[in-house]
């Protein structure tokens, strides 16, 4: 430096001492005097001193600028230092002198700069939590979203003590921020499950009380006040529950009481089920979603006011039927009830019937009435028994009254047996009267002295109608006297009659009358036989049949005893008829079998063509070739024609076993002889025309003869004559046993007939061939 | 095989008998059947392949056969004998004899025993492992009321229908008296009885077109099942027409029945429900005689004059042989199994 220096000053006395060696040698050439010299020489020293001393201030100032801008620096970086709570890095400290100022200046400036970013940074955080504290608590405590939103104010400390208090603080309140979350889920759900038991609608709810709280996804407003509305809200709901609750269970009460009275069946209970198992729960039990709601509380009261309308209309069934039972219990007694008791239950029925009064109390009413009127009975009871036979009496009597004046009533006809007994006891009875009217007149006053009051006997008292009676008892006596006096009197005038003219008037003309219904009953009978089934009843009715022909036509002793028979040849048709459906389907020879049975047995109408029926009907039932018979018995029946029922009966199946006791009631007996002859011929007529074997012939004059050999004497009881009978000890009997044996054989299989089989023991002829 | 087997009545079998055919039987082991008939003759039928296989010649009329095994089997005769028959060596040898024309013929399978029915008014037990000869193979005589006309046998019952319309119903196992004596429910005389296959009852037909279902069990409620119906009739001009049943027959399977009779119908029906259910196209002639084949696929029909008008001229004696749709025979569903099934 100093070389440089010294160079530089070097070149300057050079420069310079150049310059003066110029400055001489011109001024030597201008030959300035010294004295001009001198004083130009002091003015150039004089002009370069001012100028070195001016730049050497400048720089000097420079120096003290800097200066300054260092101690700023220091300053700043304490200041920032002290801001953010830092120890102050001593530069001076930590590093050795600088060599120059520009440099100490150039090492401080970007410590400064990075402290102070340090310092941004440091109170962006703080801010920040400031901030988020602010948040918080406005979302806490703000009533309502709108927060304060002011900037935090910036507090000079910032220092990281503090921004961990800051923190701390933040940590504090996000937990109390959780607390209030939870708290305000807790209660919505509470809420929730209120408003399902309640059937009410959650969203609705919530929103009412803040709108977040009805979206499900969103942040909840979770401030103090949404909190205590909540709560608010969660204690009417459970205010509401507990009403509904109680409301439901009175309801349950009643229903189940209901269901108690009238016996409701299991299935119409089961759908309350749910209901009535919730009576006695407590609040916290029911849990059941829409249990409360108001419709289900709607619907069970629905079902409840049914149950009770139903109640109601049971009751007064029932108060009907008690009334019933007490109407029947006075009639029955013939006690009239009491007026006014009466009229009061008819106003209570209007009245339960308008459903003003309780049917219950009409009903207890009413029971007691009925207690009443059964004490009362029973002690009517004894005195209503002896009333009742004596009304029966009385209508014995009556009826006594009107069968005497019956002028026919000796005629002997259906039941009149019956009739005079009933007679005979009514009279009896009769004659017992006065002694019965006297017992009840006694126990009625034992009775009335006894209680006090009247017997009323159907609103009159029992005293004055026996009374009546009494009175009226001893005008008909007089009227009977007076009648018999005219009897006695009329007799006379119709002895004096005769007398003169020699007739007596019968009052007996229309016994015909009385016996036409039993004649049409016979004809009913046959009618039915004939319309088929004739096997069973063939059997059984010959008795029933026979007879009432018997008595009404009145025939003489002959036709009487051919009847019986007539019935049985009927019964043998019955036999033959068992091959009745195949002949109905195939016109068959035995078809014509039966009716020749008929019309033999009419034209011989005498003990002994029994026999000769049955063979007859045996041996065209063996042969078929008797093929012309069926035609002619049909012309011998149309002459028939003058005996009408008999005719009636051949119109009919050609099969009905019953037509034989049709004859017996033709009254024109003449003419059936007349035919009967006709027919005989005929019938020879047939036997020769039909070529039958020889054998059959011979079979045939065979049997004619055996009945001659039985004993035709002997007149057959209808009793013995049933085929079915066979043990009566009759002489018959036996006979007819064996004839009834002799039928069952006429009973051929098709295949039987086929292979000419005929059963060995058989009194018949054992015509086939092997 | 026939040429052109009409359909409706199903495959007529060549070499038919010569007269009435009395009955016919499917073997219990195969298709065969055995016929027998008035013109004296036994004959065994394959019927499936449509040939005769066999024919043995009787003294008289033969009025029943049955199957002992496939290879053997027993007619009843008019001529009063009852005849063992093998087929395999056309052999046949009299087992025993009755007083009488022998209407019925059985073997019994659960006693080893043939049981025939005749009119002498007995019945009688044959063994016929013991050698030929009445002595030995007689096992007893038992004294109808009246005729045999039709038998039926299911398990170890015995149903015997007599003249006089009786019925008797015999426990096999104890011969000696009918467990129960009874009368027909039918007015008319008996054509026909065959038992349930389930064995609780049998089916009784006359001869005026009407079939009895009857039942053993004798409690009331048992009776009160029992019914008759009235069938095989035709009603012409406001009259009916009424034709014996001839025959019945019991499907094996389903226990319908089939009816025949005179008017040459033959009806299917299902017992338990009262219905019909099929009638087949009239046959010639009065239906003789009906039998399934042991899987019930086959319907031995028999039309064949009956002699129920007596002598006359009449359709010639067929058998014929249809295959029988399942529809025909099988209980129309809902309906509850059949007392006869």
């Amino acid at each position: 430096m100093s070389a440089c220096h010294g160079n530089v000053l070097l070149r300057m006395q050079s420069a310079f001492g150049s310059l003066l060696y110029e400055l001489q040698l011109i001024w030597e050439e201008i030959g300035e005097s010294d004295d001009e010299r001198d004083r130009m020489i002091a003015e150039l020293e004089q002009e370069c001193l001012e100028v070195f001393r001016r730049k050497v201030d400048q720089v000097n100032m420079r120096r003290a600028q800097l200066r300054l801008a260092i101690a700023d620096a220091e300053a700043e970086f304490a200041a920032i230092c002290s801001e953010i709570g830092e120890q102050p890095v001593h530069i001076r400290q930590s590093d050795r002198k600088p060599e120059s100022l520009k440099a100490e200046l150039r090492m401080i400036q970007p410590l400064i700069e990075e402290l102070r970013k340090r310092k941004n940074a440091r109170k962006n955080q703080v801010s920040e939590v400031l901030t988020e504290m602010q948040n918080i608590k406005n979302e806490i405590c703000s009533s309502d979203g709108v927060s304060s939103n002011e900037p935090p104010t910036i507090e000079p400390d910032l220092s990281i003590k503090k921004l961990e208090e800051l923190h701390r603080d933040l940590r504090a309140l996000q937990m109390e921020k959780k607390k209030c979350q939870k708290m305000t889920q807790d209660r919505l759900n509470s809420l929730h499950s209120l408003c399902v038991v309640l059937g009410l609608d959650l969203k609705k709810v919530a929103n009412e009380i803040h709108p977040s709280l009805g979206e499900a996804k969103s942040s909840k407003n979770i401030s103090n006040s949404t909190i205590e509305k909540l709560g608010t809200a969660i204690q009417q709901l459970r205010e509401l529950k507990l009403q509904r609750m109680q409301q439901l269970q009175d309801l349950t009460a009643s229903l189940l009481e209901l269901w108690n009275l009238m016996d409701t069946p299991i299935e119409e209970q089961q759908v309350f089920q749910k209901v009535t198992c919730k009576l006695a729960a407590s609040e916290d039990e029911i849990t059941e979603p829409n249990m409360l709601s108001i419709d289900h509380i709607n619907y069970v009261e629905a079902e409840v006011s049914r149950l009770e309308e139903l109640k109601e209309s049971k009751m007064k069934e029932l108060v009907l039927k008690k009334r019933a039972e007490l109407e029947d219990i006075c009639r029955k007694t013939h006690l009239t009830p009491e007026r006014e008791s009466a009229m009061a239950m008819a106003i209570a029925m209007h009245a339960t019937e308008s459903g003003s009064v309780d049917a219950a109390c009409v009903l207890d009413a009413i029971e007691l009435q009925i207690a009443r009127a059964k004490e009362e009975a029973l002690s009517r009871k004894e005195i209503l028994e002896k009333v009742e036979k004596w009304m029966a009496a009385r209508e014995e009597e009556s009826w006594l009254e009107k069968y005497n004046r019956d002028g026919n009533r000796y005629n002997a006809g259906r039941g009149a047996h019956l009739t005079l007994k009933r007679a005979e006891k009514a009279r009896a009875l009769v004659n017992k009267l006065p002694a019965m009217m006297d017992t009840i007149a006694s126990k009625i006053l034992a009775w009335e002295n006894e209680r006090g009051i009247e017997f009323i006997y159907d609103g009159v008292r029992l005293l004055t109608i026996l009374e009546g009676y009494k009175v009226l008892r001893k005008d008909k006596e007089i009227q009977r006297k007076r009648q018999r006096d005219q009897k006695k009197h009329h007799g006379q005038l119709l002895t004096e009659q005769e007398a003169v003219y020699g007739s007596k008037p019968s009052a007996i003309k229309n016994s015909n009358v009385k016996k036409a219904p039993r004649l049409s009953y016979a004809g009913a009978s046959n009618r039915k036989l004939s319309l088929g089934e004739p096997m069973l009843q063939s059997h059984v009715t010959p008795a029933a049949k026979v007879l009432p022909n018997i008595r009404t036509t009145k025939k003489n002793e002959c036709i009487n005893q051919k009847s019986p028979r007539l019935s049985y040849a009927g019964a043998s048709s019955r036999k033959v008829s068992l091959v009745e459906p195949m002949l109905q389907s195939h016109v068959t020879p035995a078809v014509k079998v039966i009716p020749n049975i008929r019309t033999t047995k009419k034209n011989e109408c005498m003990n002994q063509n029994r026999k000769d029926d049955r063979h007859a009907a045996s041996s065209s039932v063996q042969r078929r070739g008797l093929n012309r018979a069926g035609v002619t018995t049909k012309q011998h029946s149309s002459n028939l024609s003058t005996a009408r029922e008999a005719e009636r009966q051949l119109m009919r199946k050609p099969f009905s076993p019953l037509s034989s006791a049709n004859p017996s009631k033709t009254a024109a007996a003449n003419v059936m002889e007349d035919l009967n002859r006709k027919h005989n011929e005929l019938w020879q007529k047939l036997l020769t025309i039909n070529r039958t074997p020889p054998n059959i012939k011979l079979r045939a004059e065979q049997e004619n003869r055996t009945p001659q050999k039985t004993p035709t004497t002997s007149p057959l009881t209808p009793g013995t004559i049933s085929i079915p009978m066979p043990t009566a000890v009759t002489p018959a009997s036996i006979k007819m046993t064996s004839i009834a044996r002799v039928e069952e054989e006429l009973e051929y299989s098709f295949e039987e007939r086929r292979a000419h089989f005929v059963l060995p023991k058989s009194p018949l002829i054992n015509v086939g061939t092997k | 095989m026939a040429s052109a087997p009409p359909p409706s009545t199903g495959r007529e079998l060549l070499s038919p008998p010569t007269d009435g055919i009395s009955n016919l039987r499917f073997s219990n082991h195969s298709d065969h059947l055995l016929v027998s008939s008035w013109d004296k003759s036994v004959r065994l039928y394959d019927a499936t392949a449509n040939a005769l296989r066999g024919e043995f010649m009787h003294g008289g009329a033969v009025l029943d056969c049955c199957f002992h095994d496939d290879t053997s089997g027993f007619s009843a005769s008019a001529d009063h004998t009852v005849r063992r028959l093998v087929f395999n060596y056309n052999r046949e040898d009299v087992l025993g004899r009755h007083d009488g024309p022998v209407r019925c013929i059985e073997y019994s399978y659960a006693t080893g025993q043939v049981i025939t029915g005749s009119w002498d008014k007995t019945l009688k037990c044959w063994d016929p492992r013991s050698s030929s000869g009445q002595d030995r193979s007689l096992v007893g005589t038992y004294t109808q009321p009246e005729r045999v006309y039709s038998m039926s046998l299911v398990g170890n019952r015995l149903v015997v229908a007599t003249a006089g319309r009786h019925v008797n119903v015999y426990d096999l196992r104890n011969m000696s008296q009918p467990e129960q004596r009874r009368e027909s429910s039918l007015k008319y005389q008996t054509r026909c009885v065959r038992c349930y296959p389930n064995g609780t009852g049998y089916a009784l037909s006359s001869v005026e077109g009407r079939v009895a279902m009857e039942f053993f069990d004798l409690s009331e409620t048992g009776q009160s099942k029992k019914y008759a119906f009235k069938c095989h009739r035709k009603s012409e001009a406001g009259r009916d027409i009424v034709y014996p049943v001839n025959a019945i027959a019991f499907h094996p399977i389903y226990g319908t029945f089939a009816t025949g009779g005179c008017d040459g119908y033959v009806n299917v029906w299902d017992g338990n429900n009262k219905k019909r259910l099929y009638q087949y196209t009239k046959y010639p002639t009065s239906i003789a005689a009906l039998s399934f084949s042991r899987d019930g696929r086959l319907l031995a029909v028999a039309s064949s004059y009956t002699y129920e008008e007596g002598d006359k001229t009449h359709e010639p004696d067929a058998i014929f042989v249809r295959s029988v749709n399942e529809v025909e025979v099988k209980p129309k569903p809902k309906m509850l199994p059949n007392p006869a099934s």
